[in-house]
């Protein structure tokens, strides 16, 4: 199959499993709104409303790292207990259709935060012509996360480790680094570190397209974009060179 | 173009992490539209063979080829031409049996017509009409089973491997996806299927080869294998009334749980059919199935 139908296979196998799952399961909504709506309303009581648009921030990049990182735990799902990932690998569908295709399925789960939280976050002062680089932001974190999410899911020999790597990375991707907090306030060491994750950089960049311009040593927009762009590419080529499509 | 679906030649495989050897020195052909089935006891290599022809396991040594192309060097070819129904695999919560077969012709590259017209027939063949928009999980695993099936029968794939396809099924089901199965054979397109049900190997295959501990210990047709046991009948008797001599001087005698099966030719096989029945037992007198070859090849050692 040519690029035009894998991508078409991954719009149907995340079509598939989510659409289809949201439509006769709603349980799964409550779920993904738990964690990012619960962190948004205990920044926003305990800061007295002034960290809000930090809260709507984080809780969006927290929405899209977690069901990207998640797949830790539903691609080792559909791997050893569905059997579903053996059932495509011998079809015409590759690998990376398949990833994309799981990927899709995280963010359309994510959709229903999503037509919440952004059009909070215009509200809240988002001009609406920065919409484009909060969702390339977003869309970086995303893949990022689904790619280190699957590739964990591939090295996985049972389901629980694989719930487990997701939270763990879940924790680390987007609640760990600056998104539900100002970066200014890290030592300087740990900002570097926290540099090497790309949802600083989302969570800096759609601070900057809100009027909010960060004031951080080393970090400007471009190396924010560069960073971003590193991660998601080094993310990329490791799962598709490393991540076991066939069993060694 | 080679007239086989599968060749493997040689074909070994280690899991280096258990460090078990699962395959060893395995030479097999398959030929195009066949039913060939691998014949062995839980554990014995079946599903490592089946997982390495359908590209899904490297194997360790060894060469198959797979419709004519390498399955360790060419795997994107094969993929294109084949399905699976993987071994106790699962199906996906609240997606309905429709759900499961449409979209997944859909991913493989079918257009919606001819997925929807493959979705449909394979429903009405493997009856699940009543059922095809009930979610997945309300459904009897019997029932799930026969949906998992139906994702790979509804492809248009020319060979399709099946792994235990009807475990744990009841006896109608069972039948109905040999008949199923035999459908598509006679669309002259190929099936490997691994069992550890003998009537199944016996009624379904063109062909079958018997595993052991990763071995090829036999292979042929069902009918072929039958040359291979000794013995034409077997008689079994529940309340025997006769010494062990007794028995022995009859033919070979199997003590199965509370009768005895005697394994001899034809007309010792009627007198001593004729004699327990004399003497009160219940007998029962039968041919030799393929089930008496593979204890006998499998379970003597254990024994």
């Amino acid at each position: 199959m040519n690029a035009t139908r894998q991508f078409r296979a991954a719009v149907i196998i995340g079509y598939m499993l989510s659409i289809t799952w949201l439509r006769r399961n709603l349980m799964s909504l409550v779920w993904l709104f738990a964690t990012p709506f619960s962190l948004l309303f205990i920044i926003t009581v305990t800061t007295g409303g002034r960290s809000f648009a930090l809260g709507v921030v984080g809780s969006l990049l927290l929405v899209l790292s977690t069901v990207g990182t998640g797949i830790a735990g539903d691609a080792t799902w559909y791997r050893l207990e569905t059997k579903l990932q053996d059932f495509f690998v011998a079809s015409p569908v590759n690998q990376i259709g398949y990833l994309l295709g799981i990927a899709f399925a995280g963010l359309f789960f994510a959709s229903p935060a999503l037509v919440v939280l952004l059009p909070l976050l215009v509200y809240i002062g988002l001009p609406l012509i920065s919409l484009p680089v909060v969702l390339l932001s977003l869309a970086g974190v995303w893949l990022f996360s689904s790619a280190i999410g699957y590739l964990v899911s591939t090295f996985t020999s049972n389901l629980r480790n694989g719930w487990q790597s997701g939270l763990l990375l879940s924790v680390l991707v987007g609640i760990i680094p600056p998104v539900f907090y100002p970066a200014e306030i890290l030592p300087h060491n740990i900002l570097l570190v926290a540099y090497a994750i790309p949802t600083t950089h989302a969570a800096l960049l759609i601070r900057d397209a809100m009027g909010a311009a960060p004031n951080l040593p080393y970090w400007s927009p471009l190396t924010g974009w560069l960073l971003i762009a590193v991660s998601l590419a080094i993310a990329l080529a490791v799962t598709s060179r490393v991540a076991r499509w066939r069993q060694p | 173009m080679t007239l086989n679906s599968i060749e493997a030649v040689s074909l070994s495989k280690i899991y280096h992490r258990s460090r078990t050897q699962a395959l060893s020195d395995i030479t097999l052909s398959i030929g195009r539209g066949e039913i060939f089935t691998l014949l062995g006891r839980n554990g014995a290599g079946k599903t490592t063979f089946l997982r390495i022809a359908a590209t899904q396991l490297m194997p360790t040594k060894g060469k198959i080829s797979v419709l004519g192309h390498d399955a360790r060097d060419e795997p994107l070819e094969i993929r294109r031409k084949i399905a699976v129904v993987p071994q106790e695999g699962g199906t996906i919560g609240p997606l309905t049996p429709w759900d499961h077969i449409y979209l997944t012709l859909l991913a493989r590259g079918l257009s919606r017509g001819e997925a929807r017209g493959r979705a449909e027939k394979t429903i009405e063949q493997l009856e699940l009409t009543e059922y095809r928009n009930q979610p997945a999980d309300s459904l009897s695993g019997g029932l799930r089973q026969r949906v998992r099936v139906a994702m790979a029968v509804a492809t248009d794939a020319d060979l399709i491997f099946l792994d235990e396809p009807t475990l744990g099924l009841d006896a109608v089901s069972r039948r109905r996806i040999w008949g199923v199965l035999n459908e598509i054979q006679k669309e002259g397109r190929s099936l490997l299927l691994t069992t550890h049900y003998i009537d199944e190997a016996e009624i379904l295959s063109n062909e079958v080869a018997v595993i052991d501990r990763g071995r090829k210990v036999l292979s042929g047709s069902p009918t072929e294998l039958l040359r291979n046991v000794k013995e034409r009948v077997r008689v079994d008797i529940v309340g025997s009334t006769f010494s062990s001599e007794e028995l022995n001087s009859y033919g070979r005698v199997v003590k199965l749980a509370e009768r005895f099966r005697v394994l001899t030719d034809d007309q010792r096989g009627r007198e001593l059919a004729d004699e327990a029945m004399k003497r009160g037992s219940d007998v029962g007198l039968a041919r030799v199935s393929l089930e008496d070859l593979f204890v006998d090849l499998v379970g003597r050692e254990e024994e």
